[in-house]
Order: structure tokens, then sequence, then C-alpha cells
């Protein structure tokens, strides 16, 4: 048993709340994902969460066990930085095996639990370099190779793959889901990128402005948005949302369409449009355009479509892919 | 294409992106202010001079400066003055720089307060000390009289004069110690300290595991500095003690002082080459060894 629960917990940083009574259940084994904009206290939640910082008011628990004022390193958990905070002046092995050292771990299983490590990691032959030798990708398996092998019940991420670049990110996507399900551990992730959120959670959490808009699966969030934050958070591009007159006109006070959901033609449909922009992907073109009293529209459209610049089309949307919200977006 | 054309270009000063001419009015300043004085001072050493005329005479100068009769107590002095000053500057320097970035209130003034004896002239510093640690009136001893202990003294005692004046030393150039500390010990990233204290680090353990590896660089200037500064101390021991009593408390820098006083100028300039080149003889070792372990953050 190492599932997770926050029960009421809230932070504030003198008058300013950051957390607001936020209750969350984190099953045993199962890959969450926190996420929302840059200040949601995502991060905050994480650092709550690993005892970096005080709770407010609530209480934590892991395993069932109410760890609300345990020291960081009583709770069975495990932290990848979003710097990886690995020490300069020690090898990857020293780095790796930093925590079983301060615990006086007897050498020769330090040496076998970190030499474990590595082969997971493929990391044993740069076991004797310093993290500066190391590349990006490289330096964040040693600081999940830290984390590893402290053997704990909850590994926590907070944004571990926003300093990598765009290929290298989408390789240790993959990693870390494979290491999750050959760990099978409690994994929480803190993310503003909605692409990790989607393809690597069991259960994503959207966060915004320190409180719960929705926890889901990634497809029920993406299927069924409870809000218009969610709604346009999850997916990309981002689902259309129309305010104002052409929501009303369409029976909602915000009327979501995503843009893979909007059918284009040249000769007749729900909104007549100008091509404004568009930026072929291959497989797939992004079409941005103008509709009258509607404003600026998202569409995706096969990449192999002629539409230029200028061009004078038709957009519907399919009406089993509507989303109405009743109130405004927060 | 014009692009390809600056590629080729070869360019004539490897690694600086200012042309050679940028470097000249420093080079015209550190030429006529250093090292004009630096050889001048070294052709000096080996003549007998006055204001108006010099005679070669060789290394009669160095001789006579080697077989002074207290040179060997004033270079004993000068060591323990250095290094003790160098390592009390160090450790308070480090444990003041950690205390004033932790979280205390009044941080600022505190910092504030701890710099302030950089702020004030050495020659004043003296003199206040010299005053406050006179045997009878000194407020030091005044104070000790009030709780019943009869203080020593602290100037006159030939085998405490020196021990004093370091200690002052050490007030004096602490500050400027902490402030160096504070620089090294902020650029060190929260990170790691979270990361230990969630591997089970204890107080103790991160300083010693991260703190103290990672301040290295601030340690290594701090060392450096002081240990020069203690080699070729002067003013402080001049003011307070004049190298006495007897010679007890005499260094390099006030031997060299007393002959030139004495009107020994090729001498005093012999015996100001002889320091120079002891401090670069032990202090490069020092730097050497410090450059060796430094630590990218």
């Amino acid at each position: 048993m190492s599932g997770l629960e926050l029960k009421k917990v809230c932070k504030s940083y003198g008058a300013v709340e950051v957390i607001k009574d936020l209750s969350l259940q984190i099953e045993s084994g199962e890959f969450v994902v926190f996420v929302g904009p840059s200040g949601c206290g995502k991060s905050t939640l994480l650092r709550m969460i690993a005892g970096l910082e005080d709770c407010s008011g609530g209480t934590v628990e892991i395993g069932g066990e109410d760890v609300t004022d345990a020291e960081p390193s009583d709770r069975g958990i495990a932290m990848v930085f979003q710097s990886y905070a690995l020490y300069p002046h020690m090898s990857v092995r020293d780095n790796i095996g930093f925590g079983l050292s301060l615990a006086k771990t007897p050498k020769a299983e330090m040496n076998a639990r970190v030499e474990e490590a590595a082969k997971i990691l493929q990391l044993t032959d740069y076991l004797d370099r310093k993290p500066k030798a190391l590349s990006g990708g490289q330096r964040q398996r040693v600081a999940i190779g830290r984390a590893i092998v402290r053997n704990p019940k909850v590994f926590l991420f907070d944004e571990p793959l926003s300093n990598l670049d765009a290929a290298l990110r989408a390789k240790m996507r993959l990693e870390l889901t494979e290491l999750h399900a050959n760990l099978n551990v409690t994994m929480v992730y803190v993310t503003h990128d909605q692409v990790e959120a989607m393809t690597m959670a069991d259960k994503i959490v959207v966060l915004n402005k320190g409180v719960i808009e929705q926890v889901g699966k990634p497809m029920d969030l993406y299927n069924n948005p409870a809000t218009a934050f969610v709604a346009g958070f999850i997916g990309s591009p981002q689902m259309n949302l129309l305010e104002g007159a052409a929501a009303r006109k369409l029976g909602a006070e915000i009327y979501g369409i995503r843009p893979e959901h909007i059918d284009i033609s040249r000769e007749s449909g729900l909104w007549r449009s100008t091509v404004r922009q568009i930026e072929r992907l291959g497989n797939d073109a992004i079409l941005y355009l103008d509709v009258e009293d509607v404003g600026s529209l998202t569409v995706t459209t096969d990449g192999q479509t002629d539409v230029v610049i200028g061009d004078m089309l038709f957009a519907t949307p399919q009406p089993q892919n509507e989303h109405r919200f009743p109130t405004i977006a927060r | 294409m014009p692009t390809a054309q600056i590629e080729k270009k070869p360019r004539k000063t490897s690694g600086s992106p200012y042309p050679l001419w940028f470097f000249l009015p420093a080079g015209v300043i550190y030429g006529v202010l250093f090292l004009v004085p630096t050889f001048a001072s070294l052709y000096f050493s080996l003549t007998r001079w006055n204001l108006f005329n010099s005679t070669f005479i060789g290394f009669e100068n160095f001789l006579s400066f080697v077989q002074e009769p207290f040179l060997i107590k004033g270079l004993i002095n000068t060591v323990i003055f250095a290094v003790s000053t160098a390592l009390l500057k160090t450790i308070i320097g480090l444990a003041l720089g950690i205390l004033l970035t932790s979280n205390i209130r009044m941080r600022g003034l505190l910092r504030t307060i701890a710099f302030f004896p950089i702020l004030v002239s050495t020659i004043g510093i003296g003199i206040t000390f010299a005053v406050m640690m006179h045997p009878t009136r000194g407020i030091i001893n005044v104070s000790l009289e009030l709780i019943g202990i009869d203080g020593p003294g602290w100037l006159t005692d030939p085998t405490l004069a020196l021990y004093s004046v370091a200690f002052v030393e050490v007030w004096r150039g602490v500050g400027l110690a902490s402030v160096i500390f504070i620089a090294g010990l902020v650029s060190i990233p929260r990170d790691y300290y979270e990361a230990a204290r969630i591997d089970g680090a204890t107080k103790w353990q991160q300083f010693k595991r991260i703190t103290l590896p990672l301040v290295q660089p601030a340690t290594a200037t701090v060392m450096i500095l002081s240990f020069v500064y203690g080699l070729r101390s002067f003013e402080l021991i001049w003011t307070m003690t004049k190298g006495g009593p007897g010679f007890s408390s005499d260094v390099i820098a006030s031997v060299i002082y007393k002959q030139y006083q004495a009107g020994f100028y090729g001498l005093s300039t012999a015996g100001n080459v002889i320091l120079f080149i002891l401090i670069a003889v032990m202090v490069m070792p020092l730097v050497a060894y410090f450059n060796r372990r430094e630590v990218d953050l």
C-alpha cells in the first residue's frame, strides 16, 4: 500500500492563498500528473507532498500514514528536480549513492544498489564521470537514479523534462513511462506541458489558481472537459472557445469545439470564413480562419490540403463533438 | 556572399573580442605604476643609494639583511601572524557568512555591522585598540577588573603582543571575508539542500558534503588574500606595538621599515625584494592547490 492522500490541504504565504482546501486521492502504483499554467500551485503542491513546504492546513498521508509534520526523508519519497540538483563536485556514482552514504549503508550494498540503478538507466559507463561531463538526458537519468536507489514509496517529479530539447523530451517521456511500468510504484509528476500529461498519465489533475479543476483519465479530460479552463488546457491545438453572442446563438455561455472536430468545405457550411494563416505539420495542417461575427477559429485538416491563404471556406462543427460550458473561463 | 568572407578573415587576437590597442591605456598604467617600480627596486636593492645617487654593490645588501640578528624572529613572527589571521578570518568569516545568509532577523543591519571595520582606516583601528588594550587604563582590562580578573598586558607582554595584534587584524578583516563568503554561499543553488534533505542529510552533513566543497572558490579567495595580507602586514603592528616590546612582535615589514628609518635605503629595498620573493614562494603552491580543487557550479 503506497497510495497518497491529500485531505483539505491549503497553503498561504501571508495573505496570498496558493492552495485552497485541496483534497485528492492517489492510488498505489498510479502515474498522476499535475498540470496547469505557471503559478497555479502545482509545484507548491508537490513540494508539500515532499515536505519541503509546510501545509498551512489539512493533512498529507502516504501509504496510509499521516506524514503532514514528518521530515522529507521520513516520508518514503524521492524527488527529481527540474534543475536535477546534481552535486557538481561528486561523480555520478557518488551522486546516485549520496542518500545511501548518508544512511551509512555498507559499501558493498551501496555499490550493488548504485550499479543496479545505473544498469536500469544505462549509466554504467558513466559512473565515474562528473555531472559536467554528461549530456542533458544523461544528467536527467542520474537524477532519476538518485531517486531509484532510495526505494521510495512515491516518486515525485518537478517538471523534469523542461530543460531538454524536444526530441530528447519525447524519448524521456517514453523512458519514464516504461520505468513506471517496470518499477510499479506511485509517481506524481508536475508539468505545464499538456502533451506530457496526456501521454504519460494514468490520471491527470488539472490545477488552476490553487484549486482542482478536474481529475480524470487523459481521454476523459479530452472528451468530457468539466470546465472551459480544462477544455482550453487539454488538447493541442487548443479548443476553440467562443463567448458572447456567437456562443449564445449556439445555446451556451461558452461554446467549445476542437480544431479536429470542424469540417471544412468550399461549398456550404455554418460559418463563412477566410483563411488567415496556414501551418503545415506534414501529416496535419492547421488553418487559422477569420469568421465574421465569431472571430478567429482554428481548424485541423489533412496535411495534403490544397487550401491557401486568402481562400474562402465554410466551416461546420461536428454536432456530436460540441462542448457547452455555463460560466465564463477563469 | 558577405558572411562567408567575414568567416574567412583570420582573427588576429585569439580568444579576445577586442583589438590590441584597447589594452594600451591599462598597459601604460600597469607599466608605469607597477613594472617600472618593480624593476627599479630590483636594481636599487643591488646598490647603496640616497635621493641623489647610487653605487652598485652587488648582493651586499641581501647578505647584510639576511645577517640581521632579528630577521629570523621577524620571519617566524610574520608566518605566525599570516597563518593565524588567515585561518581565523576564514573560519570566522565562513561562520558569519552562513549566519548572515540564514533567515535571521535584521540580516541587513547585521551584514552592515560585520562589514563596518573595512570602512575604518587601519591606522585608526590600531590607535583605538592600542588605547583599549592599555594594561591599566584600557577599557578591556578595566572591564575585566570589574568582574575580578586581573587582565594581562595585551601589548606589553612579549609573549602576548603579536597575538593581540593578530586578534585586531582578524577583527578588521573578517568583514571582508564574510562578504566574500556570502557571495559564494548565495551562489549555491537551494535545490542541492532540498535534495539533500530528502536524502536525509542532517544540517552538519549538508554543511560538510555540500556547503564546504561548493563554497571552496570563496574559501580559496579569502585564504589567499588574508595570507598575502598577513605576510606583508605592517600598519597595525607599527601603530600598536612598533614591533615591541623589544623585538617580540617584529615582522619582516617592520624590520624593513626600521632600516629605512635608519637611512639604510639599499638594505630596506633588498628586504622588500626578499619579502616579495617570500610571498610568491609561499602563495604560489597555495594558489595551485586551490585551482586544482576548483568546482564549477
